[in-house]
């Protein structure tokens, strides 16, 4: 495992610490609403590449179930510092995976395409403290209020869902730029 | 007073403890989760969405007291029965059009409830709401209305037997 960041959190990190726009993603690779607004994150990124610093937790929500796995190959691979490919898949691909019924094999795949190290991940998906982190995250954000998905804290402020994340940052971006 | 527990009455207090604990949810989690339910409904513009998730739940909360309470019974019902019937207006569309809403976000991650389970939840509620209103007479008993309604039925009414006492007194 080269250049795996030490502390996994710091792997699922984007952008420069003293962007004026920092955003705490609270994530269900399931939910389709995230997709759309992780789509529309990406294309914020890249429009103001230094403008947006992102940070995604985990929020696996009971309905979906494919969350918690989801989330348990994601961390795995942010451990090998591949987090954000391995999302990428998740996100790109999701309306394929969503529907199956065994989707390990999918899972597996995503995985050799990000490059992971299979052992390191075996060894991962086996590893109980990895659920528990994904729990951990789960319970941070239902400490904040968060009840589902894509919630987003934008400076601190919580918004829901797409059209509230989609407003804030048009907001934002025109008090920037007066 | 005569205190009759009835059938009206126990579903008035059923519906008003329902939308107690639905209101009072929805009032303990931040306002941006309830917003998310309006506008994933997808009916209202950006202010009107707003509004409705500031008033919904206070809206429920306070109805459900006073339901369970019995105050202002005939004006309690109404509201709550214009409000039922939006929200069936709401989700059948949701489902007409098949909008991706898992859940209805009613109760949060904790119940979660598929929409037309809803939809059949929000049916029978109304029926009931009616079959109160029809029969408020019985809906009235163990309540504060009925409490206020005799006091002010007992004041008249000694009020005027003592005036008729008193006139005929008179008379005699």
């Amino acid at each position: 495992m080269k250049n795996a960041p030490t502390n996994s959190s710091l792997a699922k990190v984007k952008g420069k610490e003293d962007a004026p726009i920092q955003i705490v993603e609270f994530i269900d690779f399931q939910c389709s609403a995230c997709a759309k607004g992780v789509k529309h994150l990406q294309k914020f990124i890249k429009e103001h590449p230094n403008k947006v610093r992102l940070e995604l937790k985990y929020y696996p929500l009971s309905v979906h179930q494919h969350g918690f796995l989801s989330a348990h190959y994601a961390e795995c691979a942010a451990r090998q510092g591949k987090f954000w490919v391995f999302h990428d898949y998740l996100i790109d691909k999701q309306k394929y995976w969503e529907k199956l019924k065994d989707v390990k094999p999918t899972f597996e795949l995503f995985a050799e395409w990000s490059q992971l190290d299979p052992n390191d991940l075996k060894n991962c998906l086996e590893d109980k403290s990895v659920e528990e982190f994904i729990s951990k995250n789960k319970a941070e954000g239902k400490l904040l209020g968060v009840k589902s998905t894509p919630s987003y804290f934008i400076n601190d402020k919580m918004f829901v869902g797409f059209d509230q994340l989609e407003a804030e940052l048009k907001r934002l971006l025109n008090e920037n730029s007066h | 007073m005569k205190i009759v527990i009835n059938g009206f009455v126990l579903s008035r207090l059923l519906i008003g403890c329902f939308f107690v604990v639905s209101g009072g949810l929805k009032l303990l989690s931040p306002y941006e989760n309830f917003l998310y339910v309006v506008q994933s409904y997808e009916i209202h513009t950006a202010s009107l969405d707003r509004m409705i998730a500031w008033v919904v739940p206070w809206t429920e909360f306070l109805a459900g007291i006073f339901l369970v309470c019995g105050l202002w019974l005939k004006i309690v019902l109404k509201t709550l029965a214009f409000l039922i019937a939006g929200f069936i207006l709401v989700v059948a569309q949701a489902i007409l059009r098949n909008l991706p809403i898992r859940e209805c976000g009613c109760f949060g991650e904790l119940f979660s409830v598929p929409l037309p389970a809803v939809l059949l939840i929000d049916n029978s509620l109304l029926l009931l709401t009616w079959w109160l209103l029809k029969k408020i007479d019985k809906t009235k008993n163990f309540s504060l209305d009925s409490y206020f309604v005799t006091s002010e039925f007992q004041k008249r009414n000694s009020d005027s037997r003592s005036f008729l006492t008193k006139t005929s007194a008179g008379t005699r």
